[in-house]
């Protein structure tokens, strides 16, 4: 696997890089944040569809995490990962919305696998792709969060471990137990 | 053996796995909502000092409105007011009528441009 999955094609080799975009923004050249839109929309809304498992409140995710991310521009650290922060502030959003959707209807327990991706569904569905998708819906909320940035980011656990505001080792213990849970789940 | 190793094809699976394709209709809604967004009509400070006048006027408000006798004290300043400003002259009237009348009817004149306005 790639130190580090490129998150939307443009990603891996920009024009222009982050910092610079960040600064034009900052200048007042606001048209510069379309392309940072452009670079990590993809990969933010995959954040969000894989931890929220559901489209329409990605989509608002998603939305809601770059509205904060250009209100709170300039307190943006030179230095570090546009990247991580982004996702740092679309995965807050996630949680947010997850506990929202817990307190009215109980619904995603953090420990708790999705019942509606069983592996009677799985055995179903013959694409590897789906079958992975799937897979990686039906872990546990915590483990989904760490496959998904693995996914996104690669093996950066310092990133995922930023993002999700864990220590280090539990990222990589989160991520052992998730990658036994999915190829157990593949497996079958 | 390393743990990698242990996941290689899942690995390889994960990294093979292509990302969902957002809604079409997301990038517009994003920057609509940022770079597009409308500029507001006020900004936080005019709003916060509006604000806070308001405040100050409605407590000052109910601070006079709240003391004892404030209507009847409030009568008789008006009483006052009027009593002293003269405005139960007859000829205090009088002159005020005309003053007002004088006022509007210069309001209504219109004067030619001169060159200077119009070479603007």
């Amino acid at each position: 696997m790639p130190a580090a999955l490129a998150v939307d094609p443009p990603v891996a080799a920009p024009v222009v890089d982050d910092q610079a975009l960040i600064a034009a923004v900052l200048a007042g050249r606001s048209e510069a944040f379309e392309e940072i839109v452009t670079r990590y929309q993809r990969a933010v809304y995959n954040l969000a569809v894989r931890t929220l498992r559901d489209s329409i409140e990605a989509q608002d995710a998603t939305q809601e995490a770059f509205f904060k991310a250009y209100r709170a521009l300039h307190t943006f650290r030179p230095g570090a990962k546009f990247s991580t922060w982004i996702f740092t502030i679309c995965y807050r959003l996630c949680c947010d919305k997850l506990s929202k959707r817990k307190r009215l209807s109980g619904d995603e327990l953090p420990d708790r696998a999705d019942p509606s991706a069983g592996p009677e569904l799985l055995a179903e569905r013959n694409d590897e792709a789906l079958r992975l998708r799937a897979a990686i819906d039906a872990l546990p909320e915590k483990y989904r969060a760490v496959v998904t940035l693995y996914h996104l980011q690669g093996k950066q656990y310092e990133e995922i471990a930023t993002v999700l505001n864990l220590p280090l080792g539990t990222v990589k213990t989160h991520l052992f137990r998730a990658k036994e849970q999915l190829r157990k789940a593949l497996s079958q | 053996m390393t743990h990698d190793d242990d996941f290689a094809d899942l690995d390889r699976m994960l990294a093979a796995l292509p990302l969902e394709e957002p809604p079409a209709g997301l990038r517009a809604r994003i920057l609509t909502s940022t770079v597009y967004r409308p500029a507001p009509a006020m900004k936080p400070w005019e709003l916060w000092a509006i604000g806070t006048l308001v405040a100050l006027t409605v407590w000052l408000l109910w601070l006079v409105a709240s003391a004892p006798n404030a209507g009847a004290n409030f009568v008789d300043l008006v009483g006052r007011v009027v009593e002293d400003g003269g405005l139960t002259s007859m000829t205090t009237m009088l002159w005020l009528a005309v003053g007002m009348s004088a006022a509007w009817w210069i309001s209504q004149l219109s004067f030619p441009t001169t060159r200077r306005v119009r070479s603007r």
